[in-house]
């Protein structure tokens, strides 16, 4: 069963078109990867979903639902939920502030928020932390944090790699990974491509906001000649 | 040589006036904090609240504490008018702030005139309720028994503001929209919704204020002019959308213009305008330091 389903989108930022037509579906329960370059579309692509870009048509199927005339909190309220790429802690809340507003504006289901220190140990300590004096790491695992106690049934996950140490990251990896293999509907984005391969079960490339490749992970990792002409990366076998 | 005696005198009539200065600028803070918007006609609501006070008082129903809800009230309601049916349109244009200041001032010049119609131009004067007849003395010094009721409840709203932030989500969901309202509308929060009923509270705050001022000044149309100003260079000193800066900018306010008239007619008036250049030039984010405090 298709979760998301995406066809002919066009996305624009005032006079700028972003997205050309593009085409995307995620089933249910299944993790997908968006990649591509820098400046490729995949944040706008999130943000046509999330309902966050000023102009966005073609047809956006939630559940076999359309959400292209909704508001965000509406798609939001829906279970689709973002971990933005700038991880928008709010500052002057502390972690435990962060995750009662989140699980206290979900209109639907919502996890205990101590399940999420469980899931995140490195948060527990730093409950009565203010947002802003938390390290990027810490920033990155409660945004994801945030998202999850809302209890998802899509999650966006848009570039959770970026700016953080390659330590923080391979626990992130870790936790995702768990995180993944419950019933959870995935889109990530990523320019850490082995760390998208990594989790996901298929992806899809665009390049210049259209879509350029679509296939399964297995296929992508055979075709050196994809990754290096659109994310000019090698990857290790 | 100015006598000690005195400026205490004047601190106590300061800290009077800073009292309901407070309950002024606090609405203004409030809404300027979460939504951003500069609100000028936040004056001429306090103005109203005012004279739905005096109303209720020299009316039939001849009771100032159903005036004071009353005004609550009413003004609050005024204020969702404004904001869903006005305001709310601007929200996100390229120069939403200027039309903000152009579309609030409007409001101003309307709800003015809109008072001098109904209840004329003359000066309304109300006693306060007969309950504080007394005065209250300690070593010397006497302030009427209204004045410390009236400092009391302001203590008592930024006590009650501040355990609101603190403990429910309402307070967080403030504190979190101030700083990022499209990260709350992400996880689900109804932003709109969210400020209508900020703005209502702002309003009502400004009535509530207007309602406990009555009895101590005179009550004119244009007494929401005098306020208005007061009520920025406060929360400016204080630190926008500053809560706790509002509160110690107030009664800064209020001891500056009481102590300052003692040096010179006019110079109480001109004290707090002498603050807001220093703190422009030398501390422009307030002296608390910005919003969410």
């Amino acid at each position: 069963m298709s979760a998301l389903e995406l066809e002919d989108v066009n996305a624009y930022y005032g006079n700028s078109h972003i997205l050309y037509d593009l085409d995307l579906h995620v089933d249910q329960n299944e993790v997908v990867a968006l990649l591509g370059r820098n400046g490729a579309g995949k944040t706008t692509t999130l943000r046509s979903i999330t309902g966050t870009i000023p102009r966005r048509e073609g047809r956006i199927d939630f559940r076999d639902e359309s959400i292209v005339d909704d508001s965000v909190d509406a798609i939001s309220n829906k279970g689709i939920k973002l971990v933005p790429e700038e991880r928008r802690i709010f500052p002057t809340l502390t972690v435990q502030e962060n995750l009662m507003l989140s699980r206290d504006s979900c209109k639907g289901e919502s996890r205990p928020i101590e399940e999420m220190y469980d899931i995140f140990p490195i948060l527990d300590d730093l409950r009565g932390n203010n947002g802003q004096n938390l390290s990027g790491g810490e920033q990155q695992m409660l945004s994801v944090a945030r998202a999850l106690v809302q209890s998802p049934d899509l999650l966006l996950l848009d570039e959770p790699t970026e700016g953080l140490a390659p330590v923080i990251v391979e626990d992130l990896e870790e936790i995702l990974k768990d995180i993944v293999s419950e019933d959870v509907t995935v889109l990530i984005t990523e320019q850490n491509v082995e760390f998208a391969l990594e989790l996901s079960e298929r992806a899809y490339i665009i390049e210049s906001g259209e879509n350029a490749w679509d296939g399964t992970i297995e296929e992508l990792r055979d075709r050196e000649d994809l990754l290096e002409k659109y994310l000019s990366v090698g990857v290790e076998e | 040589m100015v006598n000690a005696g005195i400026v205490l005198d004047q601190i106590l009539t300061g800290l009077s006036i800073g009292s309901w200065l407070f309950l002024v600028s606090i609405g203004l803070s409030l809404v300027f904090g979460v939504l951003g918007v500069l609100n000028f006609a936040h004056g001429v609501l306090f103005a109203m609240g005012a004279y739905v006070t005096v109303s209720a008082v020299s009316s039939s129903i001849g009771n100032f504490w159903i005036g004071v809800v009353a005004a609550g009230v009413v003004v609050g309601v005024l204020g969702i008018i404004i904001e869903m049916g006005f305001i709310r349109r601007l929200y996100g244009r390229a120069e939403e702030e200027l039309e903000q200041l152009l579309l609030t001032f409007a409001f101003v010049l309307i709800l003015e005139d809109g008072i001098r119609m109904v209840f004329g131009s003359g000066t309304r004067q109300i006693d306060p309720p007969s309950a504080f007849g007394f005065d209250i003395v300690v070593a010397g010094y006497s302030m009427s028994s209204y004045r410390v009721f009236v400092i009391l409840v302001s203590f008592a709203v930024m006590g009650g503001i501040l355990l609101t932030l603190k403990t429910t989500n309402f307070g967080r969901l403030v504190r979190a929209t101030s700083s990022d309202r499209d990260m709350a509308s992400l996880l689900g929060v109804n932003v709109p919704r969210l400020y209508t009923m900020v703005f209502f509270i702002g309003a009502a705050l400004a009535g509530i204020g207007g309602a406990f001022a009555a009895p101590l000044q005179s009550v004119t149309p244009a007494l929401g002019e005098t306020v208005i100003i007061e009520a920025f260079i406060i929360v400016v000193i204080g630190g926008l959308g500053s809560f706790v800066g509002t509160f110690f900018g107030a009664y800064l306010v209020g001891i500056m213009i009481a102590v300052g008239s003692i040096f010179a007619a006019g110079a109480g008036q001109l004290f707090p305008f002498i603050a807001l250049i220093l703190v422009l030039l030398l501390k422009p984010e307030g002296l608390t330091g910005g919003a969410n405090t």
